[in-house]
């Protein structure tokens, strides 16, 4: 019985679209109630301002400003799509991180730190060798890798922590996400590259930019004009499909899953379990070490550090864009696009309603909450389908029979 | 009374569906007032799921139910207990911390102004107590009881609720000997006083020495319901498996062969204690036997299999196997050289539960060039050897090889552990408890397997805490009492007795090292 073509709704993969799909949209609709409201009990907004909030809410991707009748018109906005992609590419590389550990059964709730380390490494490694003697590419490399490195070695702590000593790897994790914090704090302030900085009013802002280095183009800036895409994104989506194959094609993949799925059981089979651990965080690390490796390579993106670095959003928000792609790290790519879309509308509301941006985050809270919320979606989904699974039998009874020589 | 009422509890034509699966296909059950009726099948042929339909757990897709003889909707446990129906499932639900009393009336408790009336309670468990002969003590918290008063709990609630329906569902498995003589006498006398009770069970001894009728099924089908009286254990294992069932293992005598495990004072600390668990044990295995490691549970053999396959560590001794010294090996060493293992646990070791049935067969063969090229695995090669094994040892589950172990009944889990180790092809199989939990037709295929081994040159060490499988199918027992061996019998000339006193430390022999 090979390859028989299923129902749409009771192939597994299918519900878990689905029940992403619905959690969005119940967050899209939920976020478009609270402009309304807040529309309707503002009197400088009103009913229209609302409407106008909505549909940004909705399409502020497709935004093209407002015409000579002050009404919003919707198209192809190649600034708000490269902006989007520019956007996403940290977010599909925490959520990545995020992802691979969950399959493998942990839960990096590290990528915060590792993002840290990764940016770290990165600024260090980019802003240090000097672009007179060595190509800049060459150096956009050594930054990239250290930063991918650095992650690793952040990220494999609290494997190393779990594997050898049985401690929990969220708390480890969490320890290691202030630790990171302040290591990070720590080495800015004693290195000399506040000398290759602007001095700016409350701090120091560093641009790889300084150093000739920045991520190539590879055309995207021809595709999408005038916005701030770069080749991050490229390499974000190899890392994602590099992820896939690994996880679900190799040998390797199979140990780190069986290890996460039962570790005595991958023991007995005579898999090195306290090994691939350690892997499966370092290479969630290094993970969310590229991702921020990628944000500060971009060229137009300043690290703003002074006294007290705090942890970047771009580990949390891994969380929600891995929890909302069901860890499917191919998933991973469209979820981490949908956050910065978001993201991405709200700065078209903020920029032609009389709203605040932060309406979007209220969104996205409503997404994440119910993102966690898309496995008892996906089982109510898979009860209709036990309901309605019966009245298909009945009309084909023979498949039923079939279906019951096979298990003999 | 109108005749119509002779049953107390009837399931007419029950039919109940799972994805891929037909669960209860047209079953009857019909209870009379005041009878032990046994419902005896295999593991996963529907007892389970029948009786939480009965239970109101599950709807069915036909069939009715009726209570005195008048049609019954359950739509949910509440409704279960709303018709008198109680159940003592398999794993108690009680509340560890709160003691016997306050368990009892969990759920139906008695209050005045919001406030417990724990007096007129405990007066009337007190008096169940007393006329059913079920001791507990009502101040005792549950986490301190044993597992056979904790059974009475289980019952005192049911009789608390004022149910007529008792369903125990195989009660008797987690008890002592004692503990199920006890619990056969408190069944009869339940139903003296006008109780009916449904027996969920797959052991013969228990169903012929209790109960009044037994209705078979077998893989989701009816297949009858006999008086007890009026029919054999063999009768009974026929219906239940379907074709004539050998009770008692077939076996030529044993043809010893090349010492294939050599084992040397071999010495395991303990987990729990500073003692050692296995101390100075010394003896050998060769191929073509059966060699069986008997004892109390608890008596080291745990830690002896787990430092002999590597999971734990030896602090002495030495081990070798096919001439290799795999003393201090990896595990996959262990495997290389030629030592397969049925784990004990089959949950925690033998399988990766979330892992489908064709990933769960090659978990020590993944890596082996037939199923695998550059690191990636060979999903045809993956594909079509599962299926070779599981047409081969007949495991069954609801969409072959890609059903999630999780989902498959106990037997063929244990069936697909066998399948995998056995194939491996290698000189030693190490068996732990190997039919712990299985029914009698999954029994003997594996005792038939096991000794089809042997006779093709294996090795074979069986660990058994079960006198009748080790007295069945070894050539050679060794005792195992406190981490010693104390003594090596041949079965022809031993009796269960004479076992049960080394077993219990009573007596040992000296015995002289091979």
């Amino acid at each position: 019985m090979k390859e028989k073509k299923e129902p749409f709704l009771r192939r597994n993969g299918a519900r878990s679209v689905l029940a992403s799909l619905i959690s969005i949209l119940i967050g899209l609709l939920a976020g478009g109630v609270v402009i309304l409201i807040v529309g309707l009990a503002t009197p400088s907004l009103g009913l229209r301002s609302a409407w106008d909030g909505i549909r940004l809410a909705f399409f502020g991707i497709l935004s093209t400003g407002r015409d000579a009748l002050g009404r919003l018109t919707f198209g192809f906005n190649p600034v708000n799509i490269g902006n989007m992609l520019f956007r996403a590419t940290p977010v599909i590389l925490t959520g990545l991180s995020v992802a691979m550990a969950n399959k493998t059964g942990l839960f990096n709730i590290g990528a915060s730190g590792q993002y840290l380390a990764g940016t770290c490494a990165t600024l260090f490694i980019a802003l240090s060798i000097p672009s007179e003697t060595v190509p800049p590419f060459v150096i956009w490399l050594l930054a990239f890798l250290g930063g991918m490195l650095a992650g690793a070695l952040w990220g494999s702590i609290p494997g190393l922590l779990k594997a050898l000593l049985n401690i929990n790897e969220v708390i480890a994790c969490i320890m290691t996400n202030w630790i990171a914090a302040n290591v990070v704090t720590w080495l800015f302030d004693v290195s000399n590259l506040k000398n290759l900085t602007e001095s700016t009013k409350s701090g120091y802002i560093y641009k790889t930019t300084f150093n000739n280095v920045a991520t190539a183009k590879l055309g995207l800036d021809r595709l999408f004009p005038g916005s701030q895409v770069n080749g991050g994104i490229l390499v974000a989506i190899l890392l994602a499909v590099a992820v896939y194959i690994v996880m679900s094609r190799t040998t390797f993949g199979y140990e780190l899953k069986a290890c996460g799925a039962n570790r005595h059981a991958a023991r007995y089979a005579g898999i090195r379990d306290k090994r691939n651990i350690v892997l499966s965080m370092a290479m969630a690390g290094a993970l969310a070490g590229a991702g921020g490796s990628l944000y500060y390579l971009a060229g137009n993106t300043e690290f703003f550090w002074n006294t007290y670095q705090s942890l970047p959003a771009a580990g949390f928000n891994g969380i929600a864009v891995a929890l909302l792609a069901v860890n499917n790290p191919l998933a991973v790519i469209f979820t981490g696009c949908f956050m910065s879309m978001l993201n991405i509308a709200g700065l078209q509301i903020k920029n032609l309603t009389g709203y605040n941006e932060y309406i979007t985050d209220v969104i996205i809270a409503v997404i994440v909450y119910l993102a966690a919320f898309s496995l008892i979606i996906k089982l109510w989904l898979g009860g209709r389908k036990k309901k309605a699974a019966p009245a298909a039998r009945t009309v084909t009874p023979d498949k039923a029979d079939e279906g019951k020589e096979a298990q003999k | 009374m109108d005749n119509a009422s002779e049953y107390v509890i009837e399931m007419l034509h029950i039919t109940k569906e799972f994805p891929g699966i037909r669960a209860n296909d047209d079953i009857t059950l019909q209870l009379r007032r005041g009878e032990i009726h046994a419902l005896l099948g295999e593991n996963g042929a529907g007892k389970s799921t029948l009786m939480s339909v009965l239970f109101g757990l599950y709807q069915p897709e036909e069939g009715v139910i009726k209570k005195d003889g008048r049609e019954v909707k359950i739509n949910n446990p509440n409704d279960a207990t709303a018709l008198h129906i109680g159940m003592v499932h398999q794993h108690f639900k009680l509340i560890d911390v709160f003691t016997v009393l306050d368990n009892i009336i969990l759920g139906a408790e008695d209050t005045r102004l919001g406030f417990l009336q724990k007096k007129e309670a405990r007066k009337k468990v007190q008096e169940l107590s007393d006329r059913y002969g079920l001791r507990v003590d009502l101040d005792a918290k549950v986490e301190d009881i044993t597992v056979g008063m904790q059974q009475r709990v289980e019952i005192l609630k049911m009789l608390y609720r004022d149910n007529e329906i008792l369903i125990f569902d195989e009660p008797t498995a987690v008890l002592t000997p004692q503990e199920i003589e006890e619990l056969m006498q408190i069944m009869r006398g339940l139903t003296k006083e006008g109780k009916s009770i449904l027996f969920i069970s797959h052991k013969l001894n228990e169903i012929m020495e209790v109960s009044d009728r037994v209705t078979v099924l077998r893989k989701g089908k009816y297949v009858g319901t006999v008086n007890t009286a009026e029919t054999t254990k063999e009768e009974l294992s026929r219906m239940m498996v379907g074709r004539p069932v050998q009770l008692v293992v077939d076996k030529t005598p044993a043809v010893p062969g090349e010492p294939v495990l050599k084992i040397e004072h071999f010495t395991v600390p303990s987990q729990l204690h500073k003692n050692d668990a296995v101390k100075d044990v010394t003896f050998t295995v060769r191929a073509g036997e059966i060699v069986c490691i008997a004892g109390i549970d608890g008596n080291g053999q745990t830690e002896f299999v787990h430092a002999l396959t590597g999971l734990e560590k030896a602090s002495a001794g030495k081990v070798t196997l096919c001439g290799h010294d795999i003393t201090g090996a990896s595990i996959r060493q262990r495997s290389e050289d030629g030592m397969s293992h049925i784990p004990e646990d089959r949950h925690k070791h033998g399988l990766v539960l979330d892992y489908t049935l064709e990933q769960n067969l090659v978990l020590q063969k993944y890596y082996e060039p037939r199923f695998q090229s550059h690191g990636f695995i060979k999903f045809e090669a993956v594909r079509s050897y599962a299926e070779k094994l599981i047409e081969q040892f007949d495991v069954r589950s609801g969409q072959g090889p890609v059903t999630v172990a999780r989902s498959m009944s106990g037997g063929n889990q244990q069936k697909a552990i066998v399948a995998r180790e056995l194939d491996r092809d290698l000189p030693l199989i190490v068996a732990v408890q190997p039919t712990r939990g299985l029914d009698v037709g999954a029994i003997e295929y594996i005792h038939s397997q096991l000794v089809a081994q042997r006779d093709a040159g294996k090795a074979v060490l069986l660990v058994s805490l079960e006198l009748e499988e080790v007295m069945n199918l070894s050539d050679r027992i060794l005792v195992m009492y406190e981490g010693e061996i104390v003594g090596e019998f041949d079965p022809k000339s031993v009796t269960v007795e004479e076992l049960g006193l080394y077993m219990a430390g009573a007596k040992r022999q000296d015995r002289k090292e091979e």
